[in-house]
């Protein structure tokens, strides 16, 4: 793996080169001699890049991976202990989980008839039980879980990671997010906040265009051909030569001149990493391209393995519908199902396809939402409200270890309890399997360093294979 | 139980209930008294002090141990002291807990331990099971108001001791006073102004010499870019180059100053520091709808030089300065100004109300601190500044002064932010004007069913009338709708108003659940350290604090903005760290500049333009770009100043450069541009973006949309909107080329300067020239001709391939008129331009370049 020495630099703030650059190492080539070779790493990196799959709403852990016999047995009764101080909305009593939970796997976990095709992957998913957050509104929420920050604009993780790592492909962004939400947070969950701009995602489509729309902006020209556009940077090559003669040599225009290079390449390269016509009829079908249902979410689950190959260290996948997704305030069974029929089988071949292909040992996989849901009901039909205090993500592949439940609510699935894994814990834990530790990866900004972390994080390393 | 109090209090077994057998009231105070006297460790003096109290102190053992005993102590006492607390020592009084002295004699109603016992604040509640009766608070409500008297004496609270040394820490560079510095005598050509000798004065000490000044061109496209962030147009050019004065760049610099232009460019800037943004942002992304106010506001005073101590204090405390000011345009002018304390992203959603309204004042105190006084004052909310001499108690007596202004409506999710009428007597009239023609068309639709019915000669149902009175009442009802929808809305501004008036307690760690003392309202101890700030309690302490931060006790605001300017104008500031004056910061290798600087602004009245004229006119500033070994080798990134550090355009002027050179731009001077109403979301759940930018106006008056910035503001480094800053960076990101590569805009607008480029004249060197006056402020020269010419010809072979291969849909194709839409979104129809191999799309092809090229792009 390269290693991208200058990439913590603050001295190239000024200068930095987005999507990754040919002209990059040579812009800094003497703060590259420095200390070339020296490793990003601050550990052994147990994966190489990360795919998150968001899911926005808040998806119900009792409803899907956190198992509760004892919320089965008291529902309609009342919660036999305080709800939290803030809440988003006030909630009744126990509500009893709609869908039956059944052992799978070697591991024999138990996971609810919504995620029928997860469950074959079950032995090679870690189950953090005991996530909790702190905001129970959906911005403040997703904000934190996408910055660690629901108050400041700060750095997204992806951008963290690309400023960590670097990029492994010259042609590629280091961060790309597929089909993002603009609501609760925009494009502060994949910007780079005071991190160099080469660092912040690069958006495919937004989250109200389907899969087959998403594209990097201003990828493609309607007024020029490749050639006569090639003429027109010919041109343009020739014109900043004749001008830096009058001027001594600028890192940045040299920089410049390199981007349109670039640029040029990724027209070529965007295009053919988003042709899933590529991939043979047996893998579209593993995804689920051939079903509508399950189509557009296929997509964004194979664009990301095709990214994860190509060199791309944080991709980015958003199930979020015009509404907000996984948010069933009320019609949870209708609204569940709809939403766990639409990614069940994506995620699942997302996982046997990078297993076969021999990606998934090197690729952390994470699933979640911004939080959770309440085991108390809400609304008139069958509804549960937001909660932040206890909610389940999970993690596959990039050395963690599968078949294994981390952490636990309490019985009724309400609070984390059980080793709690605060969203900071989750990022400083993501942050160590690459190889890098979130105490020491700061920026400098506004008079103190920053982390991802901020001054929280805790390594939870027992989920480490 | 029994044990425990026994151990704590060797008297209190004694004297509290669980006395075996009973002693007579006097022999009671007699034994206390000996016991008090026994005691080696008090002194004589809190003796005759517990002698004079002696009835006081029979309140602590008689009536105020046994309530803590059997409610406080088991947490707070001799085996647990949770959250540092311990409540049966006069010690553990005195010094208190985690939030500091639990009790402050004679005042009950300060008093945390009264506060978490009465329960009123659900921050701070004990005991944590149960409550104490009403007696049992009354109880320790008059052993507080009468002295708080311990057995061991009377409680006095420890106040910590500032953690810094305030003489010390004034001596800090940017802390001190503001004196002018003696000019350095240096000799030489180059040393135009004082700026020149104190930059040549560094120089010369390393042996290093300043280029030459720039040409004449070089440096008026300099000065039309950074004042007004627009290129010259070939009419300024010829107007500057007709006057060969020395004079004539002063003058030339003098008319742009004077133009609107020089407003939008410069208020820009300061938009930037106070994180300027027409939505929300954070959570829940509504509109700003009335922002631009304030952001006209800006562009206003610049325009109008207003002194910059009078801009300041209007946007702290505009509100507070309307009182005997006549005129209703100044009134609301001071009213929109205070917007700049309103525009922070605000966390709407936030359930917790007390988070929200202090996570509101923090960010109102952080975008101060560094906006205004290059301080990071936020960094002192959770613990004392861990470099600059800002304790947690200066910290919260500033947040006292925002937690008495009124910046919220409501803190109720989703929150409201506090907005000010602004309605002139003429929008009132306007208004009831408005109204009465309502009335009055709802009275014809009365009257006119009135008439159906009289003539009817009885109610006729609506269903009954003819077919010509249905349309007509159809028509009249129309009419009144289309009135009712117009109905003017009297006009309001963001911003703030004086609040209910308090002084904010310190809470340890952050932590607004465990609330600590409370703090006077003023200034940080380094700043005021005589205490002279005064704040009457009939007033929030706005308008006190802005007359400090633009007073002369005040040395960081002139050298903040001074440094601010020279940074605006040579891409990096004295200091560089524009935004940090503090240890962190980066120290200013030219403080005897910056000072000079300083007072001379000051002393000018608080000019900008005054400060702009100073510094064009140095030989500083009129430096060529070109290299010098020597120099470069030991300064190459010319801190020093040796010659002129070239500077990419900044995110508006790439637009307004594109529109303006390709002559697009609309000079319209903008109101509201938001697509949405006041306080409705820019996003909903869906994610559609409705946001428009297809005006050719200036950047400024585009919407700045937190959360989702216009890409064409994104892409090239503008600010995030969200945190002030005034240092922003120059990346050099792949996206910009495909930006200027492909985007709508730039095609567009290349293609419209090739339209007037092939109209004004039909010899290709002619328009090559033209070409080049408008996108670089300079003549063509025969290589850049003879460049140009080789181009079209490749071009022109491409074009002609291109479109035989086509074949015969070409033909069809060419016919249909390029019929370009006004603005960005959307994109071309592929059809506007195929087949088109004509010179138009030869010269749009090179202008396009043009625009694309490094010396569009930068100013050298």
């Amino acid at each position: 793996m390269q290693a991208f020495p200058c990439s913590r630099r603050q001295a190239l703030k000024s200068t930095a080169v987005g999507f990754g650059s040919l002209a990059f190492s040579a812009m800094c080539h003497s703060a590259a001699a420095e200390d070339a070779g020296r490793s990003p790493f601050h550990f052994a990196p147990r994966a190489r890049r990360v795919i998150f799959m968001f899911m926005k709403g808040g998806p119900s852990q009792v409803d899907t991976f956190d198992y509760k016999p004892r919320l089965q047995q008291d529902d309609g009764k009342p919660l036999p202990f305080a709800k939290p101080r803030v809440q988003f909305a006030p909630t009744g009593n126990l509500l009893g989980s709609p869908w039956r939970f059944r052992p799978r796997g070697e591991s024999g976990i138990p996971v609810s008839d919504l995620f029928p095709h997860v469950s074959e992957c079950v032995d090679d998913i870690c189950f953090l039980n005991s996530v909790h957050g702190t905001n129970a509104a959906h911005g403040g929420a997703a904000l934190k879980l996408h910055t660690g920050s629901d108050n400041f604009v700060r750095p997204s993780m992806g951008a963290w990671v690309s400023y960590g790592l670097g990029t492994e492909n010259q042609n590629l962004p280091s961060f790309i997010t597929i089909c993002p939400t603009l609501a609760h947070g925009g494009l502060n969950n994949w910007g780079s906040a005071f991190l160099p701009a080469r660092n912040q995602g690069i958006p495919l489509g937004v989250a109200s265009q389907p899969a087959t729309a998403a594209a990097v902006k201003y990828i493609s020209n309607d007024r020029w051909s490749p050639s006569a556009q090639r003429l027109q940077l010919d041109l343009l090559q020739q014109l900043n030569r004749d001008h830096s003669q009058t001027i001594p040599a600028e890192p940045d225009l040299e920089a410049r001149a390199a981007t349109w290079e670039l640029a040029f390449r990724m027209q070529n390269e965007m295009p053919r990493l988003q042709d899933l016509s590529q991939e043979t009829a047996a893998t579209q079908q593993l995804y689920g391209l051939d079903d509508k249902v399950t189509e557009n979410f296929a997509r964004q689950c194979l664009m990301a393995r095709r990214f994860a190959e190509a060199g791309v260290r944080f991709i980015q996948v958003t199930h979020s519908d015009a509404f907000v997704q996984w948010d069933q305030h009320g019609d949870l069974r209708k609204g569940h199902s709809k939403n766990a029929l639409e990614v069940d089988r994506p995620i699942a071949g997302l996982l046997k396809d990078l297993k076969q292909r021999g990606l998934l040992h090197d690729t952390l996989v994470l699933w979640g939402g911004e939080f959770g849901r309440t085991p108390t009901a809400q609304g008139t039909t069958d509804g549960r409200d937001h909660n932040p205090e206890g909610f389940t993500m999970w993690m596959a592949g990039g050395g963690v270890r599968g078949g294994m439940r981390y952490g636990a609510t309490d019985e009724y699935g309400y609070y984390a309890q059980e080793n709690p894994m605060h969203i900071h814990d989750v990022h400083a834990t993501l942050l160590h399997i690459l190889g890098l530790d979130h105490l020491k990866l700061t920026w400098r900004h506004a008079g103190r360093d920053f982390r991802l972390t901020d001054v929280a994080g805790t390594v939870h390393d027992r989920i480490f294979a | 139980m029994p044990a425990r109090s026994q151990h704590l209090l060797p008297f209190s077994g004694l004297l509290s209930g669980s006395c075996p057998g009973s002693l007579p009231p006097l022999q009671f105070r007699s034994l206390l008294l000996l016991l008090v006297l026994a005691s080696q460790s008090v002194s004589s003096a809190i003796a005759q002090d517990a002698v004079a109290t002696a009835p006081v102190n029979d309140r602590w053992n008689q009536q105020v141990v046994p309530l803590l005993q059997q409610h406080c102590f088991s947490c707070h006492g001799p085996d647990s002291q949770e959250s540092g607390l311990r409540l049966d020592t006069l010690a553990g009084l005195n010094s208190g807990g985690h939030s500091g002295p639990p009790v402050i004699p004679g005042q009950p109603e300060e008093s945390l331990l009264l506060v978490a016992v009465r329960k009123i604040d659900s921050s701070l509640q004990m005991p944590p099971e149960g409550r104490l009766t009403p007696e049992q608070i009354r109880i320790l409500e008059e052993w507080i108001q009468t002295g708080a008297v311990h057995a061991d004496g009377p409680v006095q609270p420890v106040v910590p001791a500032a953690p810094y040394d305030p003489q010390e820490a004034a001596r800090f560079w940017s802390l001190r006073p503001l004196v002018r510095p003696a000019v350095p005598t240096v000799e030489g050509p180059q040393i135009r102004t004082p700026i020149d000798a104190f930059i040549n004065h560094e120089l010369q000490k390393r042996g290093l010499r300043q280029n030459a000044v720039a040409d004449r061109l070089t440096l008026f496209r300099r000065a039309a870019s950074q004042l007004t962030g627009l290129p010259p147009s070939p009419q300024q050019i010829t107007e500057f180059l007709a006057d060969s004065s020395p004079e004539a760049l002063d003058r030339a610099v003098d008319r742009l100053l004077a133009s609107p232009h020089y407003g939008e460019r410069w208020a820009r800037h300061w938009l930037d520091v106070v994180r300027y943004a027409d939505s929300n942002g954070l959570d829940e992304n509504i509109a700003h709808g009335n922002a631009w106010r304030y952001r006209n506001y800006v562009i206003n005073s610049f325009n109008a030089d207003k002194p910059f101590n009078q801009f300041l204090r209007e946007q702290l405390a505009g509100d507070l300065l309307t009182e005997d000011q006549p005129d209703p345009v100044v009134r609301n002018e001071r009213l929109i100004a205070t917007g700049f304390l309103s525009l922070g992203p605000k966390v709407l959603a936030e359930g917790d109300e007390r988070k929200l309204h202090l996570d509101i004042i923090d960010e109102q105190l952080d975008t101060i601190g560094r906006s205004m006084l290059g301080l990071t004052i936020g960094c002192a909310r959770c613990h004392d500044h861990k470099f600059d001499p800002i304790s947690q108690a200066d910290y919260y007596s500033l947040a006292g002064i925002f937690l008495s202004t009124k910046t919220m409506e409501s803190l109720k999710r989703i929150a409201k932010w506090n907005e000010n009428s602004i309605a002139t007597d003429a929008d009132r009239s306007a208004l009831t004007i408005h109204q009465e023609r309502v009335a009055a068309k709802k009275a014809e639709v009365d009257t006119f069913l009135a008439t159906a019915s009289a003539a009817a000669g009885q109610p006729i149902p609506e269903d009954q009338l003819s077919a010509e009175q249905k349309t007509r009442l159809q028509q009249l009802r129309e009419e009144l709708k289309a009135l009712e929808s117009a109905t003017p809305e009297l006009p309001t501004a963001m911003g703030v108003a004086e609040g209910t008036i308090d002084s904010a307690r310190i809470l340890p760690r952050g932590n607004h659940l465990a609330p600590g003392r409370r703090v006077p309202r003023g200034l940080p101890l380094v700043l005021d350290p005589e205490r002279t700030l005064q704040i009457p309690d009939s007033h929030s302490g706005r308008l006190e604090l802005a007359n400090w931060v633009v007073g002369p006790a005040n040395p960081l605001t002139a050298r903040v903005i001074v440094n601010r300017v020279w940074r605006w104008h040579f891409g990096r500031g004295l200091a560089a760290s524009t935004d940090n004056f503090g240890k962190l910061g980066e120290p200013p290798l030219h403080p005897e500049l910056l000072d000079w600087l300083a007072v001379e602004f000051v002393e000018s009245g608080w000019s900008l333009k005054a400060l702009h004229r100073l510094i064009l006119r140095s030989q500083t500033w009129q430096l060529s770009s070109t290299r010098d070994n020597a120099a470069a080798d030991s300064d190459p990134d010319n801190h020093l100043h040796w010659r002129w550090s070239v500077q990419r355009l900044g995110a508006e002027a790439v637009r307004d450069f594109v529109l303006a050179a390709c002559g697009q731009l609309d000079p319209t001077m903008g109101q509201s541009m938001l697509h949405v109403k006041n306080r409705e979301f820019l996003f909903d759940h869906t994610s559609k973006d409705g946001t428009r930018y297809d005006s050719f106006r200036r950047s400024i008056y585009l919407p700045v949309i937190r959360n989702n910035l216009y890409d064409a503001m994104s892409l090239f480094d503008c600010t995030d909107g969200a945190v002030p800053n005034g240092d922003r960076g120059s990346s050099t990101v792949a996206s910009q080329a495909l930006f200027l590569m492909n985007s709508p805009l730039v095609l567009q607008a290349a293609e419209n300067l090739a339209r007037q480029l092939l109209e004004q004249s039909p010899d290709f060197a002619v328009r090559a020239d033209q070409l080049l006056l408008r996108t670089l402020g300079r003549s063509a020269t025969p290589v850049d001709i003879q460049n140009l010419q080789q181009a079209a010809e490749k071009l022109t072979r491409q074009l002609q391939l291109e479109a035989q291969a086509r074949g015969a849909d070409a033909g069809a194709a060419a016919a249909a008129t390029s019929s370009c839409p006004t603005g960005d979104p959307g994109g071309l129809s592929p059809a506007s331009f195929s087949g088109d191999h004509s010179e138009l799309a030869v010269w749009t092809s090179l202008c396009q370049t043009f625009l694309m090229s490094n010396e569009f792009l930068y100013i050298r």
